[in-house]
Order: C-alpha cells, then sequence, then structure tokens
C-alpha cells in the first residue's frame, strides 16, 4: 500500500471510530429504529387501495411505499446528524489545537479531506444499512401483527432501490455541503443553515405545495429542485391514484429528468467537498489571505508610535482598584452585551433572516384553501398559519446557538479564567440565554415583516400587530424560554456539544412523533403544534383555559430546566467519586428537596391540566360515556321505527359569556309509521344538567340508558296517535377543555354561538345516534344494500321524516344578533341588558339551528348576510350570490318556499359551512376570508353551494341509502356550475369545472371506487365522488339531455319526491329523470356509464400539426386522440388561436376556435381533423370543460 | 491564610493526581516546584474551584472553599498554565470584559477604559489595545493574561508557569509585579523553573508524584545541603561514570569540558572537585533524588528543613 493510502487510511480509521463513539450517532440510529417500528403500524401508507375491511391495501413493505419513507426520513432525519457531524470534523481538530501537529507530517489535504468525508461518510452509510435492516425486522420479521393486511411479501429491491436513490443522493447533497460550509467558514452556526433552510423549504413549501393552477412546467422544475425527491414521486406517480394492485407490485418508474437530478443533487455533495478540500490546501499554510490583511499589520508601526507608554508607570496600589462581586442583573447585562457582539459579529443571522424572509412571503402569498384558491390573510390567521414553521426553525436556532454559547468558553480556552471569575452562574445563563433569544426575536421580526408585506401586497386588510405580538409573543415566547431552558440543562449535565444535539434534535422528532400519532395533548404540548385555530370574532376563546394552564406549565417548567441548569452548570470539573457518593438515596434526596420548591408548581400545573383533559369533552372520561352509549344501546335501539316530529317549541337562554345554556321546550309527535310505538327514545347530551321531562304534560321519568331516555307511554302509539314530551335542562356547551386544541363544530362563546338540532347540544335528538361511541376500534362498515333496496319505501338520509313547524324563543345579550330557522315574529329588549327573538317557521322544516353573534348585517328585501364588522372584504360578493342563488334556483328547480334567506358569520373554531333552512351558516374561513378574485370568485362559489342545499337537502332530501348523499352534495355542486355559468360567465363555470375535476383527480381512490349508487361516504374517496364527481355528472347530464328537458325533469323530481313518506337516491333520479330525455338510448347509455359504474375518460395527444388547406386561404389541424381511461363520451377537440377571455373574464374578440368532435371507448384512438379559417396554436381536448375527465392539463398540444 | 489539608484528587482510571497535600501558605509568594505530572497544577485548580477534590480542604482565611468555590472567585486572580480568549475581542474589550466579570472598577466608575490602559501599560501592552487577541503572539496573550490575573484587589493570586513565553525584559517586570503584590497577598506560583522560586518566593514546596516531598525557604534548603555541593571538570567519559556512582546535580559543558556538580553527603568529593556554594537547584535536584530513592524504598520522610 503506498504511504499515501495509509495515511488516508489513518484519518480515515480514526475518524470512522471516532464517529461511531460519538452519542449523536446512536441517538440517529435509535430514531431510525423507532421510526422504522412506529411506521410498521402502517403509519405511512400510499394513500391508495380499498379501504374496506377486507379490502386490498396499499403495501407498507412496497417499493413505492419504501420510495415515499426512505425520502422522508433520510432528508428530515439524517440532515441534522449528517449537517453536524460533516461540518464540525475539521472544525473539532482545530478547537483541540491538533492541526498544527498533524500538517507539520507528511500528511496532504487530500489525504485528511478524503479521509474525513470517506469516514463520516461511511458511518452514515451504516446508518443507513442499520436504517433499512430495522424497516425490514419490523416490517418482516417481527412484524406488527395489527398491519397484517399492509404487508407484501419481502423483496430486497424494494428496499435498497428506494434507499439509494432518494436517499443516497440527499444524503451525499447535505453531507457534502455541510463539510464544505465547515471547511471554509470554521462557524458551527453556519454549518446548521443548510439543513434548516432545506427542511423548511421542502417540509413547508415543495412537498405541499401543489395548487391545481400551477403550471405543469413550474411543476416539473420544483420536482427537480427538491432535493428528497418527495415532490417528484408524488405528482409523478402518487398523487392520482393508479390503482393499489400497480403501487404494491410496480417498482418505481424512473424518468431520465429524475435520475439526473438524483445524480446532479450527490454531484453537487462531492464536488462540494472536492472544492472544500481544494481551498482547505490553498489556506493550510496561510494562503489565499487577502491583501487587506497585509495592509492592516503594515499599519501597526504608525499605531505603535502613536501609543507610548508612560515614563513611569503608577503602582498597582495606586490604580485605586475597586473589587466588588457584579450584581446578578448586572453582570447579566454585560454578558447579554458581550453575547450580542458575538451574535452580530456571526454571519448566521444575516443568513436566516433574509431566508425566513423569502420563506415567509413565498408560502404567504402563494397560500391556498378550499378549491384552491388563494387565502385571504389577516394578522391573526397569519400568525397562527406561521407558527409551525417559526417553531421548528428557532427551535432548531436555539439550540444550535445555545449550544455554541455555552460552549464558547471551553472552546476559545478562557473557561478557567472566566469561570473564576466572582460573576454568578445563573447572571452567566441568564446573559446568554438573553442573547439567544435575541435570535429568535429577530426571526419572528422578519416573519412578521414578512407577514405585514402579504397583508399590504393583498391590499384588502388592514395592518394590525395585535395578533402577532398575541400568538407569538403570549403563546410562542414561553415555548422558546422552555426549549432553551431544557437545552442548556441538558448541556450542563452531559458537558457534551453532540451529546446535547442529540438529546435536543430526539426530543423534537419525539414530539412531533407523539403529534403525528395522535397520542398528544395539552399537557405534553410544549410547542403547541397545530394546537391553535385563530378567529378574528374571539382570540382562542374555545381553548383559552387549557392555552393558559398549558403556558404555565410551559413556564413553570422552564424556571425548573433553569434553577437545574444553575444547579449542574460544569463551572467546576465534579470528581468521578465525589459524584458517586451523590448518587446515594439520601443524598439524591438532599438534591430533590433543594429543586423541589421548583419542581412542585409544573407539577400541581400539569396533574391539573391533566385532570383537566380527562374531564373535557374530549377525555377519556367523556369517551366512557359514549362507549357505555354505545355499549349499552346499539343492539337495541339501532334502527328503532320512530314517530315524525310534526312540531318544536323550544325557550333557549343563551349566556356566551359563560359558555352556558338554558333550554325549556317541548316535541310534538306523531305515528306515521304502520306499527304502534310502545317506545319512543331521545338522545340527549352528557352535559346537560338538572334534567326534567314530560310526557303529556305530566311529569315523567323516562328510562335513562346512559343519555339514552326512552320514554314508554302509558299505551302504544298507534298510527296516526301523536305524543308530546317536554323537556327541562342547562348546561355548558362545550363543557370543559379539548383534548389538544383545535375546534368543534358546535359552541357557545363570547364571540358567538352555534348549535344545531343534528347534536344533543342544546335540543334533544330522537332516536339512538349511531356514530356517538364510534372509534377506530368498533368502527364498523355500513349495511351493504341490495341492489333493489330502493324500491321500498326509505326513511329520510337526516331528520324523522315529514317536516315539522317550529317556534324557537331566543334570549341572550342584547349586543347580540340571535338567528335561527324561519322568520324573525318578535324581537324585544329586556331588563338586564337581554334580548328576547322569536322565530316561527313560515313553512316546515327538517332540521333547526340558533345561530348568535355580534354581527353586521348587510340586508336585501329577501336576503341578509350577517358577518362579523371586520370582514367586510367579501360581503359583496356573498350577498350577490345569496340572491342570485335565491332567483335562480327558485326559477330553475322550484320557488323558495320561505320569506327569509340569510347567512350567518361564525367564529372559526370549525371550517364548515350548512345549509338549514333559511338560516346557513359559514366559519369566517370559508367565504368571508378567501382571496376572491374575478377568476375564482371563490366566495360566490361557497355561496351558491350552501344555498343550492336549501332544495337539494332541505327541500328534498335524499332518502338513506347509497347515492342518498349525492343528490345532497354532488346536485349543490352542479347547482353552482348552473349559477356561476348564469352570474359570473362562462370563464367562472369553467374554471371551477376545473377544480372540482383536478380535485376529483386528486383524491380518487382507484381500488376504492364505486358507482355514484353504491358510495355510501364509508370509504376514502367517496367524499371527492359525492361532491365533485356528483356535481360533475349532474353537469354532464345536462349537456346530455338538453338544458331545458333537464331542469324540467328536476323540478319533477322535487315535486314528486319533496313531501315523503318515500324519499329518493339515484335510482329514483334518473327513473325521474328518464321520460325528459329526447334520446332515451343515449340516456340509458349515459346512467349505465356514469351512475351505474365507475368510469372516467382520459385524454392523450399526439403528433399535432397544422398545415394551410390545400384549397383555400385556411388551416388544417389534425391531432391523434387516444382515450387512455375509461367511459365513452363524445368530447370536442378545438383548434384555437389567441387568449379565450379576458382578464375580466368577457370573451375575448380576438379568440378563434374550430372543433371537432370524436367519441372514444377506452383505449380507442382516432386522428382528427379540424379545418380552421386561421392559423391555430394549439389544440384542446373539451375547451368548455363539458365532459369529466383525468389530467386535463395533458390534453393540450401546442402548435 | 491558605490552609490545604489532605487533599487527594484521584481521576478515573484510576490515576491519584494528589495523594495527600498539607499546607499553610500566609501573606507572600509561595511557589510550588515539581516536574511535568507532578500535581502542581490540579493543586491550583483545586484551590481557585474549578476542580473538586476526591477528599481533603482547602480554606481561605477560614472560607471553605471546596465546598462553595464560589467563596474563593471575588478573592482571586488566575492565570492558568494553558488559556485563550474571545479572538474577535481587541485586547482592551477582552480584559474590560473580565473586569467586569469580576466587579472592578476604578475610583471613578466610568473610567473602566483608563484602568484597563493603565493595566495594560502595566503589561507593555497598551501599544496592542486595539488589535483583535488572534493576532496577539504568545507572549502577547500571556502579558494580556497576566493584566486580569492582577486587576483587582485579590486575596489570593495563583499563577501557573507565568514566564512561559515571556523574553527577560518582561520575566523582571512580572517578578516586580508579583512581588508588589505578594507584599499583602497570597501569590501562589506554580513554576519549573528554580531561578523564578529563588529570587521570588520566601518559602516553597515540592511536589512530586502527587505527594509533598518538601515544603521550606530557599535559604533553608541550600542551608541543608551547605558543604556537600562540589564541582570539577570532567571529560565525557568520565561524566558516565560520575552520573552512575555520584549524584550529579549539574552537568554544563564549557569550552568543550563537563563542569560538573556533586552532592556528596558524606564531604568524599570525586578528585580534582572543590567545595562550592549550594543552589537551590542543587537543593531541588538532591530532593527529587532523596524523594524518588523514598518513595522506592516505600519510606516517606520529611524533607529537609520543611514541615510536614
Amino acid at each position: 500500500m503506498s504511504a499515501s493510502a495509509a495515511r488516508l487510511g489513518l484519518i480515515y480509521r480514526n475518524e470512522f471510530a471516532r464517529t461511531l463513539a460519538r452519542p449523536l450517532f446512536w441517538v440517529l440510529i435509535a430514531i431510525l429504529g423507532l421510526t422504522a417500528w412506529g411506521l410498521s403500524s402502517g403509519g405511512m401508507q400510499i394513500s391508495s387501495g380499498n379501504s374496506a375491511v377486507g379490502g386490498t391495501k396499499a403495501w407498507i413493505t412496497s417499493e413505492f411505499a419504501n420510495a415515499k419513507m426512505f425520502g422522508l426520513t433520510i432528508f428530515c432525519f439524517y440532515s441534522f446528524f449528517a449537517a453536524i457531524l460533516m461540518g464540525m470534523s475539521v472544525m473539532q481538530d482545530e478547537e483541540m489545537k491538533i492541526g498544527e501537529i498533524l500538517h507539520a507530517t507528511p500528511l496532504k489535504p487530500e489525504e485528511y479531506i478524503r479521509g474525513k468525508f470517506l469516514a463520516i461518510m461511511t458511518a452514515l452509510l451504516v446508518a443507513m444499512g442499520a436504517h433499512i435492516v430495522l424497516t425490514i425486522l419490523f416490517n418482516h420479521i417481527v412484524p406488527n401483527a395489527k398491519a397484517i393486511e399492509m404487508r407484501g411479501p419481502f423483496g430486497l429491491l424494494n428496499y435498497l432501490r428506494p434507499a439509494l436513490i432518494f436517499g443516497l443522493p440527499s444524503l451525499l447533497f447535505i453531507a457534502g455541503t455541510s463539510f464544505a460550509i465547515g471547511e471554509r467558514t470554521r462557524k458551527p452556526i453556519l454549518v446548521f443553515v443548510l439543513p434548516v433552510a432545506a427542511i423548511l423549504v421542502s417540509a413547508f413549501f415543495l412537498w405541499n405545495w401543489t395548487p391545481s393552477w400551477l403550471d405543469p412546467r413550474i411543476n416539473r422544475i420544483l420536482m427537480l429542485i427538491d432535493p428528497a425527491g418527495v415532490r417528484w414521486l408524488s405528482e409523478t406517480w402518487i398523487k392520482v391514484d393508479r390503482g393499489v394492485d400497480f403501487y404494491n407490485k410496480s417498482p418505481v418508474g424512473f424518468d431520465a429528468g429524475f435520475l439526473l437530478s438524483r445524480v446532479a443533487f450527490a454531484a453537487i455533495g462531492i464536488g462540494a467537498v472536492a472544492w472544500g478540500e481544494r481551498r482547505f490546501a490553498l489556506t493550510l499554510r496561510g494562503g489565499g489571505v487577502r491583501v487587506w490583511a497585509a495592509k492592516s499589520a503594515a499599519a501597526e508601526p504608525d499605531q505603535v508610535e502613536a501609543v507610548k507608554r508612560p515614563a513611569t508607570l503608577p503602582s498597582l496600589a495606586q490604580l485605586g482598584m475597586r473589587a466588588s462581586p457584579p450584581g446578578l442583573v448586572r453582570a447579566t447585562w454585560d454578558v447579554f452585551c458581550f453575547e450580542m457582539k458575538e451574535i452580530r459579529s456571526q454571519p448566521g443571522l444575516y443568513l436566516f433572516v433574509p431566508m425566513i424572509l423569502l420563506q415567509t412571503l413565498g408560502t404567504s402569498l402563494v397560500a391556498v384553501g378550499a378549491f384552491d384558491t388563494p387565502v385571504l390573510l389577516t394578522p391573526g390567521t397569519f400568525a397562527v398559519r406561521t407558527m409551525g414553521a417559526l417553531t421548528v426553525l428557532v427551535c432548531l436556532l436555539a439550540l444550535f446557538y445555545t449550544v455554541e454559547s455555552l460552549r464558547r468558553e471551553r472552546n476559545t480556552g478562557i473557561a478557567s479564567i472566566y469561570y473564576t471569575t466572582p460573576a454568578r452562574t445563573e447572571s452567566i445563563l441568564a446573559g446568554k440565554a438573553l442573547a439567544n433569544s435575541f435570535v429568535g426575536i429577530v426571526i419572528i421580526a422578519a416573519t412578521a415583516l414578512g407577514g405585514l408585506i402579504t397583508i399590504l401586497i393583498q391590499g384588502k386588510v388592514a395592518i394590525d400587530l395585535r395578533p402577532m405580538l398575541v400568538v407569538w409573543g403570549l403563546c410562542l415566547l414561553p415555548t422558546f424560554l422552555a426549549w432553551t431552558a431544557f437545552v442548556t440543562l441538558v448541556y450542563s449535565i452531559t458537558v457534551n456539544r453532540y451529546t446535547t444535539y442529540a438529546v435536543g434534535l430526539a426530543a423534537l422528532c419525539l414530539t412531533g412523533y407523539l403529534q403525528a400519532i395522535g397520542k398528544m395533548s395539552w399537557v405534553g404540548n410544549w410547542d403547541l403544534w397545530e394546537a391553535l385555530q385563530w378567529s378574528d370574532m374571539g382570540t382562542f376563546e374555545l381553548n383559552r383555559t387549557a392555552l393558559w394552564m398549558n403556558r404555565l406549565l410551559v413556564l413553570s417548567l422552564s424556571v425548573f430546566f433553569t434553577v437545574a441548569a444553575v444547579r449542574f452548570f460544569p463551572r467546576h470539573d465534579r470528581d468521578a467519586t465525589r459524584t458517586v457518593l451523590r448518587l446515594a438515596p439520601s443524598a439524591v434526596a438532599r438534591g430533590a428537596l433543594r429543586l423541589a420548591p421548583f419542581a412542585l408548581p409544573p407539577l400541581v400545573l400539569l396533574i391539573a391540566l391533566w385532570v383537566s383533559v380527562q374531564q373535557g369533552f374530549q377525555g377519556d372520561a367523556q369517551k366512557k360515556h359514549t362507549k357505555d352509549y354505545w355499549r349499552q344501546n346499539l343492539a337495541t335501539w339501532k334502527n328503532a321505527p320512530l314517530p315524525a316530529i310534526t312540531h318544536v317549541d323550544l325557550d333557549v337562554v343563551l349566556d356566551p359569556a359563560h359558555r352556558s345554556f338554558q333550554t325549556r321546550g317541548r316535541y310534538d309527535f306523531v305515528n306515521q309509521n304502520d306499527k304502534p310505538l310502545a317506545q319512543v327514545p331521545l338522545t340527549g347530551g352528557t352535559h346537560w344538567q338538572d334534567v326534567a321531562w314530560t310526557m303529556n304534560g305530566a311529569e315523567a321519568k323516562p328510562e335513562d340508558r346512559n343519555r339514552l331516555y326512552v320514554f314508554t307511554p302509558p299505551a302504544p302509539l298507534q298510527p296516526g296517535d301523536s305524543l308530546r314530551i317536554g323537556f327541562r335542562f342547562h348546561g355548558a356547551y362545550p363543557k370543559g377543555i379539548t383534548k389538544n386544541g383545535g375546534g368543534n363544530m358546535e359552541f357557545i362563546l363570547p364571540s358567538g354561538v352555534v348549535l344545531t338540532s343534528f347534536e344533543p347540544s342544546f335540543v334533544p335528538v330522537p332516536g339512538y345516534m349511531e356514530e356517538i361511541g364510534i372509534d377506530k376500534d368498533n368502527k364498523y362498515e355500513p349495511r351493504i344494500y341490495p341492489d333493489d333496496f330502493y324500491k321500498e319505501k326509505l326513511k329520510p338520509m337526516i331528520g324523522t321524516g315529514a317536516p315539522f313547524t317550529t317556534r324557537v324563543r331566543i334570549t341572550g345579550p342584547a349586543d347580540f344578533t340571535l338567528n335561527s330557522v324561519g322568520t324573525k315574529t318578535a324581537d324585544s329588549l329586556k331588563a338586564g341588558g337581554l334580548r328576547t327573538v322569536v322565530w316561527d317557521s313560515d313553512e316546515p322544516v327538517r332540521f333547526l339551528n340558533v345561530v348568535a353573534g355580534k354581527w353586521s348585517v348587510k340586508a336585501t328585501d329577501e336576503t341578509a348576510v350577517y358577518y362579523h364588522p371586520g370582514h367586510r372584504y367579501n360581503v359583496d360578493e356573498i350577498s350577490e350570490a345569496l340572491q342570485a342563488a335565491r332567483h335562480w334556483y327558485s326559477e330553475w328547480f322550484m320557488p323558495y318556499p320561505w320569506k327569509e334567506l340569510k347567512i350567518s358569520e361564525f367564529p372559526a373554531n370549525a371550517f364548515y359551512a350548512q345549509g338549514f333552512p333559511t338560516n346557513i351558516t359559514f366559519s369566517e374561513g370559508i367565504g368571508f376570508l378567501t382571496k376572491s378574485d374575478p377568476k375564482t370568485n371563490v366566495a360566490f362559489m361557497v355561496t351558491a353551494h350552501e344555498s343550492a342545499h336549501q332544495w337539494w337537502g332541505n327541500i328534498l332530501t335524499p332518502g338513506e341509502g347509497p347515492g342518498g348523499n349525492i343528490l345532497a352534495e354532488g346536485m349543490a355542486h352542479f347547482s353552482t356550475i348552473l349559477l356561476m355559468d348564469q352570474v359570473k360567465g362562462e370563464r367562472a363555470r369553467i374554471e371551477f369545472c376545473k377544480r372540482i375535476e383536478e380535485q376529483y383527480g386528486d383524491r380518487r381512490q382507484v381500488d376504492s371506487e364505486r358507482p355514484l349508487v353504491k358510495i355510501d361516504g364509508s370509504r376514502a374517496g367517496d367524499e371527492s365522488v359525492q361532491y365533485d364527481k356528483g356535481g360533475w355528472v349532474f353537469w354532464m347530464l345536462l349537456n346530455r339531455m338538453g338544458r331545458e328537458n333537464d331542469l324540467a325533469g328536476l323540478r319533477a323530481f322535487i315535486r314528486q319526491w319533496k313531501d315523503g313518506p318515500d324519499y329518493p337516491v339515484l335510482q329514483d333520479f334518473v327513473a325521474t329523470m328518464r321520460p325528459f330525455a329526447p334520446d332515451s338510448t343515449s340516456y340509458d347509455d349515459f346512467v349505465k356509464q356514469w351512475f351505474f359504474s365507475v368510469v372516467v375518460p382520459e385524454y392523450r395527444l399526439s403528433g399535432a400539426k397544422s398545415v394551410p388547406a390545400e384549397r383555400d386561404s385556411g388551416w388544417v389541424a389534425t391531432v391523434h386522440v387516444k382515450n387512455i381511461g375509461t367511459g365513452t363520451m363524445p368530447v370536442e377537440i378545438a383548434a384555437e388561436k389567441g387568449d379565450r377571455f379576458e382578464k375580466d373574464g368577457k370573451p375575448s374578440p380576438l379568440y378563434k376556435d374550430a372543433r371537432a368532435t370524436v367519441t372514444l371507448g377506452a383505449g380507442e384512438e382516432t386522428d382528427a381533423t379540424i379545418p380552421c379559417a386561421f392559423k391555430p396554436e394549439r389544440i384542446t381536448v373539451d375547451p368548455d370543460a363539458r365532459v369529466l375527465q383525468l389530467r386535463r392539463k395533458n390534453a393540450l398540444a401546442r402548435l | 491564610m491558605l490552609a490545604i489539608q489532605g487533599l487527594v484528587k484521584v481521576y478515573p482510571g484510576p490515576v491519584s493526581a494528589l495523594q495527600g497535600i498539607d499546607l499553610a501558605i500566609e501573606n507572600g509568594m509561595f511557589g510550588l516546584l515539581g516536574p511535568n505530572g507532578a500535581g502542581k497544577t490540579t493543586l491550583m485548580r483545586i484551590v481557585a474551584g474549578l476542580l473538586e477534590p476526591t477528599s481533603g480542604t482547602v480554606t481561605l482565611d477560614g472560607m471553605e472553599i471546596t465546598k462553595c468555590p464560589d467563596l474563593v472567585w471575588p478573592r482571586l486572580g488566575y492565570l492558568p498554565q494553558e488559556f485563550g480568549f474571545y479572538p474577535h475581542l481587541t485586547g482592551e474589550q477582552m480584559l474590560a470584559y473580565l473586569l467586569k466579570m469580576k466587579g472592578i472598577e476604578g475610583p471613578n466608575r466610568r473610567e473602566t477604559r483608563d484602568l484597563c490602559a493603565a493595566l495594560l501599560d502595566q503589561v507593555n501592552l497598551r501599544f496592542a489595545a486595539r488589535r483583535k487577541v488572534r493576532s496577539y503572539s504568545g507572549g502577547m496573550r500571556q502579558r494580556l493574561g497576566v493584566a486580569q490575573a492582577i486587576a483587582g484587589n485579590p486575596r489570593l493570586i495563583i499563577v501557573d508557569e507565568p514566564t512561559a513565553g515571556l523574553d527577560p525584559e518582561e520575566r523582571l517586570r512580572l517578578y516586580r509585579l508579583l512581588a508588589e503584590l505578594a507584599a499583602e497577598r497570597i501569590v501562589l506560583l506554580s513554576t519549573h523553573i528554580v531561578e523564578d522560586v529563588a529570587v521570588l518566593c520566601s518559602r516553597f514546596a515540592v511536589i512530586r508524584d502527587g505527594k509533598l516531598i518538601a515544603d521550606t525557604s530557599p535559604s533553608k534548603a541550600r542551608a541543608a545541603i551547605e558543604g556537600m555541593i562540589f564541582e570539577g571538570e570532567v571529560t565525557a567519559g568520565e561524566l558516565d561514570d560520575l552520573r552512575r556512582t555520584r549524584r550529579v546535580t549539574e552537568a554544563i559543558l564549557v569550552e568543550g569540558r563537563n563542569r560538573v556538580r556533586v552532592h556528596e553527603p558524606a564531604g568524599s568529593p570525586p578528585p580534582g572537585f572543590v567545595p562550592v556554594a549550594a543552589t537551590l537547584e542543587d537543593a531541588y535536584l538532591v530532593m527529587m533524588r532523596d524523594g524518588n530513592d523514598r518513595v522506592r524504598g516505600g519510606m516517606v520522610q520529611a524533607a529537609p528543613g520543611g514541615a510536614k
């Protein structure tokens, strides 16, 4: 072996052994092992497969699954460890002052650099190898018994290829560039910039931002610049479901571009090392020093001359020095000032600030919400939205800055002098902590600046710093204090930089893991990950108590950690023998007693918070209640016949300030069944107190079966007999705190009230409620209906039967507006600052709600929009949509039967809208806070959809059974299509159709999808079928039948089915519509494909060209069209020139097109010839968006 | 008074760095002599409160500082054997920071900068006050270290190998400073340069292999071997024989001949050797040999002229 190779080998062996001896390395192995074990239960599955019991599931052992897993985990977990190990390797030799000795030998710079890099890279590859082995172990050798459906046969290539193609290049990239940064800068903080930046950009942008309107070319670029390869995998293979068989059995197909990008990332990493090696060689013996350094040396003689020593020096005593130990505050300030100087002198901060500014601006400006439309950010929503990224970034930076700060004295060699000064340890640590927290403050300030710029660019929302101060100041500050104190404590105990990094990173990983698997609660959620939901209408009202307790807990923990850190800080080296003696029980007890006053507050708060979570409405106590309800009543009361409500009379008193209510009321029932009813069950709320009942006016004591109240009339209710049940109770809703933040569907809060008859929140719900007490352990599949189930009389999908009349009297604070269903017949002020409003139903309804808030109102003769005064932005558009909906839906479907139609805004404690009769409720995050523009019209879109439910859901209630909900949701989307077309024009309609089509394409599950008539909402992907595909199918049906025929059919359908007692499903719908179809053969073919089968075309164009026409001055465009999907539909192919619409949405006069129609079945292809009077620029399939298809963006050819 | 009683320090290994040191040190300069690895720095670090002993106590004016090292730090000026500074600060900034950490002020609170200048003058470093420490030579760093050690009014000054890296002129300046300081405080000087102890210290101790083998004064140490040191010239071949048969305390080459000093307690020197006055170096070397022999022989005896 040559001498050079021998020297390289020596460096390699030494560095490899040193790396393996580091706790950091073994913590990485432990994290990978835990991750492999956790994921073996199916935590990271491809979204494909049949979610039904016994259905084919996506295997976690497939190459696709491993590609996703390795791509994510190697990039997220290995990055920091690789950066630390690589970036610090040269620096460490410098700190140990071994460099001069080492490089005064024949050792060459390239041998040194290559030896180190190869050694650490080998260690990282050992870690990757261990990762693969552990994954195989937990997937195949000691597998999780519950995940048996998710495991396929063992294939070594399923693991090796993804690790090599996804993992190795990103590892080389991070490791190599970190090595170069460490060598070049010799500054630990800068080593951490790369992984922090990479994680930020990838996790919060590259992997998630995929709006449907993104140009495919830009999308492709983003795929190729993702170091992890995750975006490419998702966009190319996973986003549009190809069926579980494909993912389970096929290898990942790599395209040349992707492979080149992987090679490029690896090359960048290796190239960075080569550059570092060259630079190291250049500067090793003082080369490469800039001229200005030489100049400053030359200036010294002048300085020397200028400063002459005095001829006689005073004695030391004559200097009059006084010494007194510096006070706590003063010493803290002195340390802080010094540390600040150090921080400012380092380039790290100047890199992080623009990085976070760019990242914030970038993600905020392109943030998308419903239908991939831009979100209107307010200061509060922005502050909460960015909390996750901020927390991750600041915690990571705090980890690195704190450790390097604590190590600074030892690294520079001043420790012996520094630690023997009388400055207190508390001052030293506090001064450092304050200075390091300045980094966090700067990052927060940069984020705030990014947010303010975003809001200014939006141009709609007023600037307001208070929400940012509340969210980041009050909420995040304790997190950062506790985290910094924790890191300081860990370092004080371990006195090892790498161990502290390892523990810190492990803590972050563990926190993230617990969040991901749903095991987190307020007790452990120190970083408030996904716990907060901002509402402009009230700040954290739902979770305020829990938030206070959590923040106090975290603050008290930070005090405890700080005290412990001061106690253990290694200001002087401890004797090993005495340390052993200190572990004696008596010594430990004495030490514990000293720390007890500081450990007690967090312990007390922890217990209090834990008890509160357990007793809260999402805690174990409530779970037990609901489980007992289910256990006791399922067998007896599921599907038990119920009487129908004929009238509801309610008195509701609301006290939003105390989250409480009182209800007094009655239900009038009639037995509309064919048989007598011996008993009548009502479900009540677990939060009700002092519950009292009457039956036909007399006091009643129903059987209480865990809040299912069973009434037994003196004699069974005969068909047609009536019964009156009265009730009285009060309570707080929701009672207690959430488990881990988030929101709730219904609530009584100082900022607003939302209560519905769907839940036993403020009124009893007739019958047994199937969904109560169901969790993942006892969830069962829905009933399988026979194909002819619809021929029997079906119950309504929601409600008890025929609609009923209502009289609702609501009393609440005088400054609240109190809304319910029907028409307001009285509104009076009472003593004590109260108001009472009476709502009477002018026409019967099937459900009711109570909504209250402090609103402004935009009212017309027929509609009203109740909105938060600060949310004026889209009110005009919402009002326009509401009026248009009332007018046009009345014309198209049936005259609107009620007098009022209103929308009421509620706080974003939940993100939904519900179409109750006359009283539609909108979350503030839907419609009111969207960045609506002429192209997207989101506010209009959402209003149109929810308004349509007055007809599709209220007037016409679907039947209970598969396909029923499509008559509600699919029809609502269809109605929106019509209304967009009518009011906003064709462009808006086309845009909406494309967005819901894209949504369907993204969310469909090939293996789970069933025909529309079989959709019951139980499987993954069903929701998109109900909404998006359902809307499209009704739209295509209208185009097939002709508009007037279709609308006539719809009117007839409503007339026939709206009053019950039989309620319709899709089979009834298609039967009712058939007579209105001009061509019944065509109609039957359409229905068979789109209602009774699963089809969706996908078109591809090739060979597109245009040539001048032979005979005249025109052109002929030709293209080969193939349907690579399923279904047979006539579809237009258009040769186009120019932009079709102008910016305001009006048709452009310069636009030209010529069309041909082709009808292609699955796999069929043809050549289309389109004569044009102009020179076409492109060929588009289905330019008017009349045929549902997959990946429409690819059905375009440029000429 | 600085009282050290039964000080033991055992590092994991085990390595016995100190095997029971007892010393009582009054005001003045007290020297610690011993070869490399004797335990001098370990002893100094324990007294400075940077290291916890395995057993034993150290008290300063009645305050026990082994359990509460923060009691010694307000009263301490410490110059370690190996140390560094924050490289990005100037000498003045570095000194000012350390003065603040020590709570040291001039007569007027606003004149910390003037005080720094004066201190830097004391160590002849004023010219480089505005230069970053990373550009300092080894000697300049040492002088800056001295400046911070002598600042304030420390009750106890510990200097570990203080003259390393200093040229002769700077050494003399440091000696004057330390002598001035020693008049009213305890100055603990650790060195392996016997000359420094001879010049500066009224008393000194000798440590070897963690044990105290002498606690005496330079004059008493010399007196203990007075009349037993003989000097002569020999050839290189004779020198080897002499080393085997006699206790040679010094052998230097002068004009090609080896001038040798031997310790002959019995008073029978080699032929041609004449009696000369004993130096402290002679005494130190004799102690080293005596100590070694006694350790090898399993006997620990009181060092000549020294307290136990």
